[in-house]
């Protein structure tokens, strides 16, 4: 019982000396003084991590959009409400569904992406083939693929809040009848842009930090092996998520919770 | 010509994702922005403040001129203490001003609607609004309107 | 110290969790000359190789290069003496996003500030030394495994270094991929008065270049001398190598208890 608890509690410490290390490997990486070359790298990433990322964000939202209008209709109606949808389709995704979706979305695709390119770097000995030409890995290959995370995805959850409210537009408006002028109306005075709209960005910064801290260690610390590369994507895709979801309830709790 | 094409892409991408956020400002939020930093902070008393809380509208003539930002009790008065922030630009509401606890429509929620009285000086940041109108409380009404009907048999 | 040994590798010990890899080696390897470091599978040919180059550092004893400890160095002394060794690694860890051209390119562009003209000049010339100058344009996936690493070659001898370190060089490679690799080494370490030391067990082709090879075994130096003193050895453990016997002083069988207590089935 004793040794179960012991057992416990090294678990723990375990787990708090790896996120200490994946903090400093973060701060080695990205304080540092960016060179004319740093830019057209991170561009390079952007490209990568964020346009490649376009199409799924683009069609998931119009489609979440679309169910938001369409759910959010059946039930208003019921109460012969339906010109709320707006306000309801908009204050659903700009404040929850945009940011944890996109998110959950940016961790499967690309921060999955990173962790197996940067491992499969390892595995080629190309990140200690760098150190050997005394460059480091940590600048030249963690540093661009972490800003590069941090600066798609909230543009990212924008854009995904936006395609999505002309999905439930679609729907509402287009497709059942509601009047456009209360669909934007309504909207119009439920959303507040500095407590809603950017409170979801302010989420989608925490995400993006969160996936792709997750991502680069995974791929920078994993083993060298198909297995160990393997595994550290799953592991990528696994704790992100988990901490995607577990950081919204937080956020939410500390944004909306004062809000009865 | 592949750069090009990579380094195009990487900025539409940016462009789309700030004119994303613009659009979000002003065609979903409609350039509502909460107004904290220009207002100034009122009170009123009411019997009865049921149904109230904080975020709720605070209204003039129909128009929204600040909210709610909490509804506790005044320990001397032992009446509900309503705290506002109304609007910076909102400096015409006369000292003898009321408050009444209104709702919107049958079981709508419950805001704070103004009335401006015809005193020359205004209210000003910390002041108290005496003239209160409290909250319909359904059930009282139910109970009163039951009494009268029993009385009047 | 005498300024001829490049490397001299003192009391080293490394540790794998409790399994010691090597346990007080002692070698030394002199300048100009194309040095062997063979042995069995598992006895920590590459491990010694990433002590040289300092990825690695040992746990016991030093190991100076160039007549600098360095484990002691910090990290921009390490870069510099860095930019006087070339690595050539097992895969040959070209970086796949940049082509043949640029990946020969990057060590001189990292380091050096050379014109656009000088640079291309200079490329192509070790480009042409491997003979892969038509290939410059191609991509690190188009390349078959012996023309990457004859490019990774190219990319390790771009900044002229003094000493070179080949991980199996030979592994993996068709008999003509292996001529020309063996060419190259011996070529470049003339032509250049390099120092070379690879990593191999791949014996006839490693001793037909070297001049010195270093057998190491039980996590220690076995013999060194001259590849034809290493053929007339009477050590049973090098005589085992040498003639690739499958059981002998470095037995066929994993450590394990006898037979006869692990099978099942059968009572005392």
């Amino acid at each position: 019982m004793i040794g179960l608890i012991a057992d416990l509690g090294s678990g723990f410490l375990g787990k708090l000396v790896r996120i200490g290390q994946a903090w400093l490997m973060l701060m080695q990486a990205i304080i540092v003084q960016p060179k004319a070359s740093s830019l057209s790298r991170l561009i390079q990433q952007l490209y990568v991590v964020g346009v490649q990322s376009l199409i799924i964000i683009l069609v998931s939202a119009l489609f979440i959009g679309m169910v938001l209008g369409l759910q959010g209709y059946t039930l208003l109606a019921a109460y012969g409400t339906e010109q709320a949808v707006g306000q309801m389709v908009a204050l659903t995704l700009v404040r929850e569904l945009s940011p944890v979706v996109a998110a959950l979305l940016f961790a499967g695709r690309a921060g999955s992406a990173l962790t197996a390119e940067i491992g499969l770097m390892k595995a080629t000995e190309q990140l200690a083939s760098l150190e050997m030409f005394g460059v480091d890995p940590l600048h030249r290959i963690v540093a661009p693929r972490f800003w590069a995370g941090i600066i798609s995805l909230p543009l990212l959850v924008a854009i995904f809040s936006l395609v999505g409210i002309y999905g439930g537009h679609l729907v509402a408006v287009d497709w059942l009848g509601v009047y456009s002028g209360s669909y934007w109306g309504n909207m119009q005075q439920a959303v507040d842009f500095n407590g809603d709209v950017l409170n979801g960005m302010v989420k989608a910064l925490v995400f993006a930090f969160l996936i792709s801290w997750t991502a680069v260690y995974q791929g920078y610390t994993c083993v060298p092996t198909s297995q160990g590369i393997s595994a550290a994507t799953t592991r990528t895709v696994v704790y992100s998520s988990l901490a995607i979801l577990g950081f919204d309830f937080i956020l939410t709790a500390l944004m909306f919770g004062g809000t009865v | 010509m592949n750069k090009k094409w990579l380094e195009l892409s990487v900025g539409l991408m940016m462009v789309a994702g700030v004119a994303a956020l613009v659009a979000l400002a002003l065609q979903v939020s409609g350039g509502n922005m909460s107004r904290n930093a220009q207002s100034y902070a009122i009170s009123a008393l009411f019997e009865n403040a049921a149904g109230l809380g904080p975020k709720a509208k605070v209204t003039m003539a129909g128009v929204t001129v600040g909210e709610v930002v909490s509804v506790v009790i005044d320990p001397n008065a032992l009446m509900a203490k309503v705290n506002m922030e109304i609007y910076g630009q909102v400096d015409y509401l006369s000292i003898d001003s009321s408050a009444s606890i209104l709702t919107a429509g049958l079981l709508g929620e419950k805001y704070v609607g103004l009335t401006v009285g015809a005193e020359e000086e205004v209210l000003v940041d910390g002041d108290v609004i005496e003239d209160t109108q409290s909250a319909l409380v359904l059930e009282e009404l139910i109970g009163q309107f039951l009494l009268n009907f029993g009385d009047n048999k | 110290m005498a300024t001829d040994d490049i490397i001299n590798i003192q009391n080293v010990s490394f540790y794998r969790g409790d399994r010691a890899i090597f346990k007080n080696l002692n070698c030394v390897i002199s300048a100009g000359k194309i040095t062997a470091i063979m042995g069995p599978s598992g006895s920590g040919k590459t491990t010694l190789l990433r002590l040289i180059s300092g990825q690695l550092q040992p746990h016991e004893g030093q190991i100076r290069l160039f007549g600098q400890d360095i484990a002691a160095l910090n990290r921009k002394q390490l870069t510099q003496i860095r930019t006087r060794m070339g690595v050539l690694f097992q895969s040959g860890a070209l970086f796949t996003d940049l082509s043949v051209f640029e990946n020969v390119a990057f060590p001189l562009r990292e380091h050096l500030h050379l014109s656009v003209d000088e640079l291309y000049n200079k490329v192509l010339l070790k480009l042409e030394a491997v003979g892969l100058r038509g290939a410059r344009d191609l991509m690190p996936s188009q390349l078959s495994g012996g023309m990457a690493r004859r490019v990774a070659l190219a990319r390790a001898v771009a900044m002229e270094p003094e000493l070179i370190l080949y991980d199996e060089p030979f592994a993996g490679q068709d008999p003509i991929a292996m001529a020309v690799l063996q060419r190259l080494i011996k070529d470049l370490n003339c032509a250049m008065h390099l120092t070379s030391v690879l990593v191999s067990h791949d014996i006839a082709e490693a001793c037909a270049i070297a001049d010195q090879v270093i057998l190491l075994g039980e996590g220690r130096v076995l013999v060194q001398g001259t590849p034809a003193a290493l053929q007339a050895s009477n050590d049973p453990a090098v005589k085992q190598f040498i003639h690739g016997e499958a059981d002998g002083v470095i037995p066929f069988h994993f450590f394990a208890p006898p037979l006869q207590q692990e099978l099942r089935g059968k009572s005392e």
